[in-house]
């Protein structure tokens, strides 16, 4: 086996990230055609759903990977799992190139990393009975042994009755459809799970359970996860580090603590004043509001995505004449060590605090 | 400051029978909303939440519910009312915003129209006084070049303009209360702190009440001054909001404040709530919320524990006493703030 290039992101590691990275992805971009024409189609357009993403997570921790919808987090998943083709990039499974693996050439692969997905309505099959559903990995990759016994012992272990082997999805709550998802992706013991956004669709005190269990399971089977969730609360909880996005590009990465007090690029900077604190005493007044929306990833802005939004670079601005630093209009800011174990992608971090209360000032 | 109290629901009750049984949505619930306040109602999927704001609205078919208490609002009772007699009051003095943008807007109209539409079903109005009234509003909830946006239909609107607009419709005749039902739940979170300034500023320029529906407890810290915790149709407490989040008084709402991740500190292992929310038709004896409690005892599971108030306007509905719940609630929050640190 190479050994694999590492890209310099990867000198942010948590305290639990072991040995080489289980997956590492560099330089990922997914752009979807926009096409025109009944016959003869054209490309006239494309909508960059991912764009030069870099990041790689090493054996038994939890990267988590955050943003607003449309910002291709989902897309970045389906990605790493080969469920969708990379325009161009390079994904690396436990020192393997998979990249341009063919679909069987994928399938032996399919043990080693596994997902668990948004919707438990959505995503169990309605005309099959639980065991036939947590059952199909092990009828899929041909395992030996009573299928029956193993997929109870499973169902026993994410906190289902084993006698509910023969009952059908709708019969669950979606608390407990969710537990039937996470065993099915545990069925064949992977060593990484992508979990897309597994608690947005249940109750606040079911969405505690479920995470709970995810992080037990984790330290039981030294799982790796790549954690996508647009709830900043969750991924904080879960996370070792943490990887924000806004427009396809990841613009901040660095370790949940580190990032959460420390935020370097505005964006995040942002993205966490407008949380909810979910306590009392916490001030609307002190909130950063960012105006306007996200703009479209069909077109997105020149140079660094978030100039159109981003109040420090109205700040930074010398002359009156232009609003934004030019740097900021024409040339995407590089990825760089903005502290220890923190990277962030802005031409003017933000210094710890201060600026930004400016900059929400101006 | 004594305010104008809007909105009285004195043991409201929403039943619907069905073939397997009677679905007890709303279960008894009185409240009050006054003028120039944000009242939350939290709670999860199910807890009847939005049933009670529907009902008030006479949104549900009264053919299919059995539907008793007392809804008054500026001097009428609501459920009373017949649909005719509604009208007058829905969308005029008493109006809404739904949860989802998305579905609430008529594809095939322009926005602008149906916001014409709203007004000049209630004011004699001719449509070029409308439209300038619309303009008005339009820009008053802060969707830029009104004038341009007013001609577009709502899939040229982004989810957050959307939810604007729908509040320019329900702001066109002066409402004396506004319920928001869920009204960010669909969006992202820096537009939805826009959406909740945006309420925050209306209600002040408007001097209107407003109530704000939400599972977000997040939500519920940052605009509301009052809150009602419901849990299976029911009221568990009713507090201001310092009191909810400093001295909760219900088992529910602390398993619901434990349960919750937050951005400002990593907690060690959350405390869920164990079990799930009870089946509307065949509710536990008792405390709807006895099974899932950890602090039941002997009364609970027999006794439905009445919402009343022990004594510092912060009426709940538990058997504990005052002081089992000081000690048990410091107990849990000593341990969260050992935890936490």
């Amino acid at each position: 086996m190479s050994k694999i290039e590492t890209p310099p992101e990867d000198l942010v590691r948590s305290d639990k990230a072991q040995g080489d990275p289980l997956l590492s992805v560099e330089k990922l971009t997914k752009r979807f055609p926009i096409k025109r024409g009944v016959i003869f189609q054209k490309q006239i357009a494309a909508v960059h759903a991912v764009e030069d993403v870099t990041f790689s997570i090493f054996p038994g921790e939890t990267l988590g990977l955050v943003g607003e919808s449309g910002c291709g987090k989902s897309t970045t998943a389906r990605l790493v799992l080969k469920l969708l083709e990379a325009t161009s990039g390079k994904i690396t499974l436990e020192g393997q190139d998979i990249t341009h693996l063919k679909r069987r050439q994928m399938r032996p692969l399919r043990r080693e990393a596994q997902m668990i997905f948004q919707d438990p309505y959505a995503s169990l099959n309605p005309r099959q009975t639980v065991g036939q559903v947590i059952g199909a990995p092990y009828k899929i990759h041909k395992t030996e042994g009573e299928t029956k016994r193993k997929v109870q012992e499973l169902m026993e272990r994410v906190g289902l009755n084993p006698e509910h082997y023969n009952r059908y999805g709708h019969e669950f709550s979606g608390g407990q459809r969710q537990r039937i998802g996470v065993a099915r992706a545990l069925a064949l013991r992977p060593k990484l799970i992508v979990c897309d956004e597994p608690v947005s669709a249940l109750d606040v005190s079911i969405q505690a359970q479920v995470l709970n269990l995810l992080q037990d399971l984790q330290k039981e089977f030294n799982l790796t996860y790549l954690f996508i969730s647009h709830d900043l609360g969750v991924v904080r909880h879960v996370s070792d580090r943490i990887a924000v996005m806004y427009l396809g590009h990841i613009v901040e990465i660095a370790t949940a603590a580190e990032l959460y007090s420390n935020p370097q690029h505005p964006y995040t900077a942002a993205l966490l004043s407008a949380v909810p604190k979910g306590h009392a005493g916490a001030k609307l007044t002190n909130r950063i509001v960012l105006e306007g929306d996200v703009p479209s990833p069909v077109n997105p802005p020149s140079g660094c995505p978030f100039h159109p939004r981003c109040p420090q670079a109205r700040v930074k601005a010398e002359s009156d004449s232009e609003e934004v630093p030019e740097n900021c209009r024409t040339e995407f800011p590089p990825m760089g060590e903005v502290a220890e174990n923190h990277f962030g992608a802005c031409w003017y971090p933000l210094e710890k605090g201060g600026d930004f209360q400016r900059a929400a000032q101006a | 400051m004594a305010a104008e109290v809007l909105l009285e629901v004195k043991d409201l009750k929403v039943h619907f029978p069905t073939p397997d049984g009677v679905v007890k949505a709303v279960d008894g619930l009185t409240f009050s909303v006054s003028r120039g306040e944000t009242f939350g109602i939290v709670g999860e999927s199910g807890s009847g939440k939005s049933v009670t704001c529907l009902t008030a609205l006479g949104l549900i078919n009264r053919d299919q519910a059995q539907v008793s208490g007392e809804i008054v609002f500026m001097g009428r009772d609501l459920v009373k009312l017949s649909n005719e007699d509604l009208r007058p009051i829905r969308g005029k003095d008493l109006s809404m915003i739904f949860q989802d943008p998305f579905a609430c807007l008529h594809p095939f109209y322009r926005v602008g129209d149906q916001i014409i539409e709203a007004i000049r079903c209630h004011d004699d109005m001719s449509k070029k006084q409308a439209q300038e009234r619309t303009l008005e509003l339009l820009s008053a909830v802060g969707i830029p070049k009104p004038r341009d946006r007013f001609r577009d239909y709502p899939h040229q609107y982004s989810g957050g303009m959307r939810q604007r607009a729908m509040i320019a419709m329900a702001l066109v005749h002066n409402p004396s209360l506004l319920i928001a039902d869920e009204p960010t739940t669909a969006l992202d979170v820096t537009v939805q702190a826009q959406i909740l300034d945006l309420i925050d500023r209306v209600k002040q320029e408007f001097n209107i009440g407003v109530i704000l529906i939400t599972h977000d407890l997040g939500v519920i810290a940052d605009v509301a001054q009052h809150v009602m915790v419901m849990y299976a149709g029911r009221a568990m407490e009713i507090a201001s909001r310092d009191e909810i989040f400093d001295k909760p008084l219900h088992p529910y709402t602390w398993g619901l404040l434990e349960s919750i991740p937050t951005v400002d500190a990593q907690i060690e292992g959350l405390v869920p709530i164990e079990g799930a929310p009870p089946s509307l038709i065949n509710m536990p004896r008792g405390c709807a919320f006895h099974p899932r409690c950890p602090h039941r005892f002997e009364p609970c599971d027999n006794e439905r524990p009445a919402l009343e108030d022990r004594g510092g306007g912060h009426p709940e509905s538990c058997h504990l006493t005052a002081n089992d719940k000081a000690a048990i609630w410091g107990k849990r929050e000593a341990q969260r703030n050992k935890v936490a640190s």
